[in-house]
């Protein structure tokens, strides 16, 4: 809200004597900033994650006495569905005051908002959402994101896929761009790197019941099970798989690496591969730092796999504020330009398209109920096996 | 319009009671702040209580219907000054459009099931329909988008039609089955199916009306521009006007009379000569006619649409507008689009909260005020004219 | 297709079958005695589900491991638990309304429904995740080619069998079946009769609710997973499954569930197209069956008073 509208309304109220207008006198000047998550549905526990770490990072700042801003975060619910995303991305970029935000966790959801942070001039810096076209869709200087791809992630996965001896898979993707795109990529380099895919199967993002397809599937006898799509109904077919009596290795995406889908499949998630975007945090002297800050503040829910992303991307979009000033246009140049920035997750560097070019992808496997690096893993040491190995 | 039995004397109360709605509504879409829309809804309630209790509504009520034509006038401008007063505020005018659309498509559903007693769970889904139908005409043809709107009624109510065997045949909860089943079916078949854009949804280009291009800011002078929704809201309102003057015209005319039969008794209708099926397609067509024409420009509004706006549970949205409001007014319609899309959008500061409180807010209503908050009055075929 | 393959399609409808069957026999009752339909019943499911794992975790916090003790005391606690709720449902919310439009009882209860999801998301500690459901059946199976044989699927069949033949005697050989029958014919006549009216419906939504509960725990046990979401589509399908059998009748509707998830399986494996389109088949189908037999496939007995 302008502040010409503000002072508009307080008249208004006034010549109503309804409403009382209060000046507060504030020693450093505020500055809103933003956050779009889905903050309920069933990825909303990536969401919330996301949002307590962008709040810790803003809430870090305002401790800091040299900060020259006083720093606000406005917080807008995506729910995870493009229509509802558009709506939240429309009143945050129409609300002049946020001079930057950072945005949405679901593909689906940043891929249908760009267009509305680029007529609105809002810069955002994307910190959880993997599909390509996010950012190389389009020529938007408005958009950044911290986090890598999907590319790189399936590249990387079906190298190592292949290279564990796996010959055979059958995929169960969601329909949403965010599968589709899983879906495509993986395909595409695991065929390169001579594996065979046996069966495609697409499924929707709400579905509870997967027997018929996983029946199918069994048929076929694939050696890895891959699955694009949310930690909601990845837990569902993990779950569904062992009922049917389907031995075959479930290998994920970075939609189920959190915390959420090892509470869900319980005992049957041990053994099972997934791959992330960006250096491992909890290797990095930032990373520690994130954990033990965020357990300091002691927040209800835990900050999950992208929380890192989203601490970083937000800090980023403060420290551009604190050199360029409150100006959204200072502050989107000042972002299409960062390279070699330090972060939690690694450097930043942005390229012309504003995407982060550190393509380093971390290898998890579940282990005694953890996301474990690979190469610390019992599984890489040959102590345990990988199903089929 | 029946001026003649129109007073100067009972102009004010209706008059009075539009300025003070407008008035709350410009603070209400202002507020900020938790506390602030907490005591504006609660001053809201007891205002509206209050003003029940005193007779305060009655007396509206009386004002309205002995001065229709004036009073629609009046309405018009007290939302022309909503839209001046939020005239560079983008968000509050998307939202401000967004209602008088859903109110188009409450509109359609209050014929088919306020007029006609026709049950339709599925007018997410022909909404649906419109907003597809706009999408791929903008996009793929060079159709004026004048053209587009109709074309979005037309598809909605033509794919309505293959569903007229079922609804007919079927009755009260049997043909809810059949429309829960077509919006369940509709949302599923644009999931799966490529073509439409599957579960991403598509792009929608900006409306176009005869070189008046909807999505550019509206620039007057050097130092005064309008945000470019204010343009949506000035064809929402025409659309919405036209279409409020189409459906009380039906009301009164005999073939409202005629649904108004179908729905109160249609063993008895049947008796008389009348036509059931025939006033049931009627309603059924006219009312996903206008579904359609509002989904079509909500779609060009917003730009981008998806499977997911077109939930069941977006159908649920419409008709508990028309139930909230009471069955079969229009004027209902109003209040409670009003409240059933502004009140979630202000209670986002409470975020994951909302859709427990908005709930419990309809659950409520519906125990205290079980025929919604504007019952529809009986048919007076005398304006002005009040009961002794 | 093979035999093994064939079994294992067959296993999976039948399963499915069972819950919506149960589903929709709530449905049914509810409309038999009361004419209304009670949109909040997935959701009263769900929340058994909920209570039942709860229950669970309770237990295990005290330390009772038994399993068969740990299935009884859940299984207790969540038809309990749902049958108070469903009296309260009827109670609070379905008889207030009984004058008002019946969209109004509809309206009402789906928002409940909301209600109770968007409680149990919130208020249940990290309600928003999907649960691991405990295994308290017996998991061996026995591979027979390509037909996995649980035994838990097996008793959950059985039991859910029981469960219904149950319902089916306490509504035709019992005094208070006889009373709700009563009531379900005609209001007037069971009121004069000295039938307390309220107290049949408070039952009968105690009963409804108490299968859905047990549904509830049958879901959890077959997918070994629950979430505050399953209600909603769980109960659209029962809804639906009541109708296609033809409301108020129980046996339509326990025909009703079997039919609609066979129609989901075969569109998801019989048919040319990709199986994510079993569901616009099946629902294709319940329009061109409500076309064809409007008031269901086993017709209440109506006749029009004029």
């Amino acid at each position: 809200m302008t502040t010409t509208r503000k002072a508009q309304l307080v008249v208004f109220a006034a010549a109503l004597a309804l409403g009382m207008a209060s000046a507060v006198a504030e020693a450093k000047e505020k500055v809103k900033v933003g956050f779009i998550g889905p903050l309920s549905g069933g990825t909303s526990s990536n969401g919330l994650g996301g949002r307590n770490s962008a709040d810790l990072a803003v809430t870090l700042r305002n401790a800091d006495p040299n900060a020259k801003y006083e720093y606000e975060l406005t917080v807008l619910d995506d729910e995870c569905k493009p229509d509802k995303g558009v709506q939240a991305a429309t009143k945050m970029a129409a609300d002049k005051d946020v001079i930057a935000a950072a945005t949405h966790y679901c593909s689906a959801v940043a891929i249908a908002t760009v267009d509305v942070y680029n007529r609105f001039g809002l810069p955002v810096v994307v910190w959880g959402a993997v599909l390509p076209d996010i950012t190389y869709g389009n020529d938007y200087k408005e958009v950044h994101r911290v986090n890598g791809t999907m590319i790189n992630q399936n590249e990387t996965a079906a190298k190592f896929m292949t290279g564990l001896g796996y010959k055979t898979w059958a995929v169960i993707h969601d329909t949403t761009d965010y599968g589709k795109g899983h879906n495509k990529y993986f395909s595409q380099f695991v065929t390169e790197n001579g594996g065979k895919i046996l069966g495609t199967f697409g499924v929707t993002a709400d579905q509870q019941d997967f027997t018929a397809e996983l029946t199918k599937i069994k048929s076929l006898k694939p050696e890895v099970l891959y699955f694009g799509g949310l930690t909601p109904i990845g837990v569902r077919i993990r779950a569904q798989m062992e009922k049917l009596g389907l031995e075959a290795q479930f290998e994920g995406t970075s939609g189920i690496v959190s915390d959420t889908f090892i509470e869900g499949a319980a005992g049957l998630a041990e053994g099972v591969v997934a791959f992330r975007e960006g250096a491992p945090t909890e290797k990095l002297p930032g990373g520690m730092y994130f954990t033990e800050q965020y357990g300091k503040k002691g927040y209800s829910e835990p900050a999950e796999a992208y929380g890192a992303f989203a601490f970083a991307a937000m800090n980023l979009i403060l420290d551009t504020i604190e050199a360029q000033g409150p100006n959204r246009k200072k502050v989107r140049a000042a972002l299409n330009g960062v390279q070699g920035h330090d972060s939690i997750v690694g450097e930043i560097s942005f390229d012309d398209h504003g995407q982060n070019t550190v393509a380093l992808i971390t290898k998890y496997v579940i282990q005694d109920g953890k996301w474990t690096l690979w190469e610390d893993s019992e599984y890489a040491s040959g102590k345990r096996k990988l199903k089929g190995q | 319009m029946n001026r003649g039995h129109a007073s100067r004397a009972n102009l004010m109360p209706g008059t009075l009671g539009i300025a003070a709605a407008t008035a709350f509504l410009i603070l209400f879409l202002s507020v900020e702040s938790q506390a602030g829309t907490a005591v504006l809804l609660l001053g809201g309630a007891v205002f509206v209580l209050g003003a029940a209790r005193f007779g305060g509504i009655a007396r509206m009520r009386q004002s309205f219907t002995g001065n229709e034509g004036a009073m629609n006038l009046v309405v018009v401008a007290a939302a022309l000054l909503l839209t001046g007063f939020f005239y560079d505020d983008h968000f509050t005018l998307l939202l401000v459009a967004t209602v008088m659309i859903y109110m188009v498509a409450a509109l359609g559903l209050t014929v088919q099931f306020g007029y006609a007693g026709v049950l339709n769970f599925a007018g997410a889904a022909f909404f649906g329909i419109g907003c597809y139908t706009a999408a791929v005409l903008t996009r793929n043809t060079a159709l004026p988008h004048v053209l587009v709107l109709l074309a979005g009624g037309v598809m909605a109510a033509l794919i309505g039609a293959l569903l007229l065997l079922p609804v007919l045949r079927t009755r009260g909860h049997y043909s809810a089955v059949v429309t829960i089943a077509f919006t369940l079916l509709f949302k599923t078949f644009l999931e799966v199916n490529d073509t439409l854009g599957g579960p991403q949804g598509l792009r929608v280009d900006g409306m176009n009306l005869f070189g008046w291009r909807f999505n550019d800011n509206i620039e007057i002078g050097e130092t005064l521009e309008l945000s470019f929704f204010a343009n949506y809201v000035v064809g929402s309102l025409i659309l919405l006007a036209l279409a409020f003057a189409f459906v009380r015209r039906l009301e009164r005319s005999w073939t409202g009379l005629n649904m108004d039969a179908v729905r109160l008794d249609e063993t008895a209708a049947a008796c008389f000569g009348y036509n059931i099926s025939r006033w049931k397609i009627t309603a059924f067509t006219v009312g996903n006619f206008l579904a359609g024409l509002a989904g079509a420009i909500y779609a060009m509004m917003l730009g981008f649409i998806a499977p997911t706006n077109f939930t069941f549970g977006d159908s649920l949205i419409l008709v508990s507008i028309v139930l909230l409001g009471g069955i079969g007014n229009p004027w209902g319609i109003a209040v409670a689009t009003t409240i059933v899309i502004v009140l979630p959008e202000k209670l986002q500061i409470i975020q994951e909260y909302r859709f427990l409180l908005y709930a419990s807010m309809v659950i409520l209503i519906l125990l205290f005020r079980p025929l919604g908050l504007l019952p529809r009055p009986l048919r007076s075929y005398v304006p002005g004219w009040q009961p002794k | 297709m093979d035999v093994g393959l064939f079994s294992q399609y067959v296993m999976n409808g039948l399963m499915l079958g069972m819950m919506y069957a149960l589903v929709a026999v709530g449905f049914t009752l509810f409309f038999g005695v009361l004419d209304v339909i009670n949109f909040s019943h997935g959701d009263v499911l769900m929340v058994g589900s909920f209570t039942g794992l709860a229950t669970y975790l309770g237990l295990d916090a005290l330390g009772v491991v038994w399993p068969v003790f740990q299935l009884t005391a859940v299984l207790a606690a969540a038809t309990l638990a749902m049958a108070l709720l469903g009296a309260a449902i009827a109670r609070y919310l379905v008889l207030p309304l009984k004058s008002a439009p019946a969209l109004n009882t509809l309206l009402i209860t789906l928002m409940l429904g909301t209600v109770l999801r968007e409680g149990i998301r919130l208020f249940y500690p990290e309600g928003a995740n999907p649960k691991p459901f405990p295994a308290l059946l017996p998991t061996d199976a026995t591979a027979l080619g390509n037909f996995n044989l649980r035994t838990d699927n097996l008793i959950m069949l059985l039991a859910g069998l029981v469960v219904i033949v149950g319902v089916h005697l306490l509504i035709n050989r019992t005094k208070l079946g006889l009373a709700i029958r009563a009531v379900a014919q005609d209001e007037e006549t069971a009121k004069t009769m000295g039938i307390n009216f309220n107290l049949v419906v408070l039952v009968t939504f105690a009963i409804g609710s108490a299968l859905a509960a047990f549904a509830g725990i049958m879901n959890g046990l077959y997918y070994n997973e629950t979430n505050f979401g399953i209600g909603l589509l769980l109960g659209v399908i029962g809804f639906s499954s009541a109708i296609i059998g033809g409301l108020g009748n129980i046996y339509g509707a326990i025909i009703g569930g079997f039919l609609f998830a066979a129609l989901q399986t075969v569109g998801a494996v019989a048919l040319p197209f990709a199986s994510a389109y079993k569901d616009v088949f099946a629902f294709g189908v319940v329009i061109l069956i409500m076309a064809w037999r409007p008031t269901g496939l086993i017709s209440e007995k109506v006749s029009e008073r004029v």
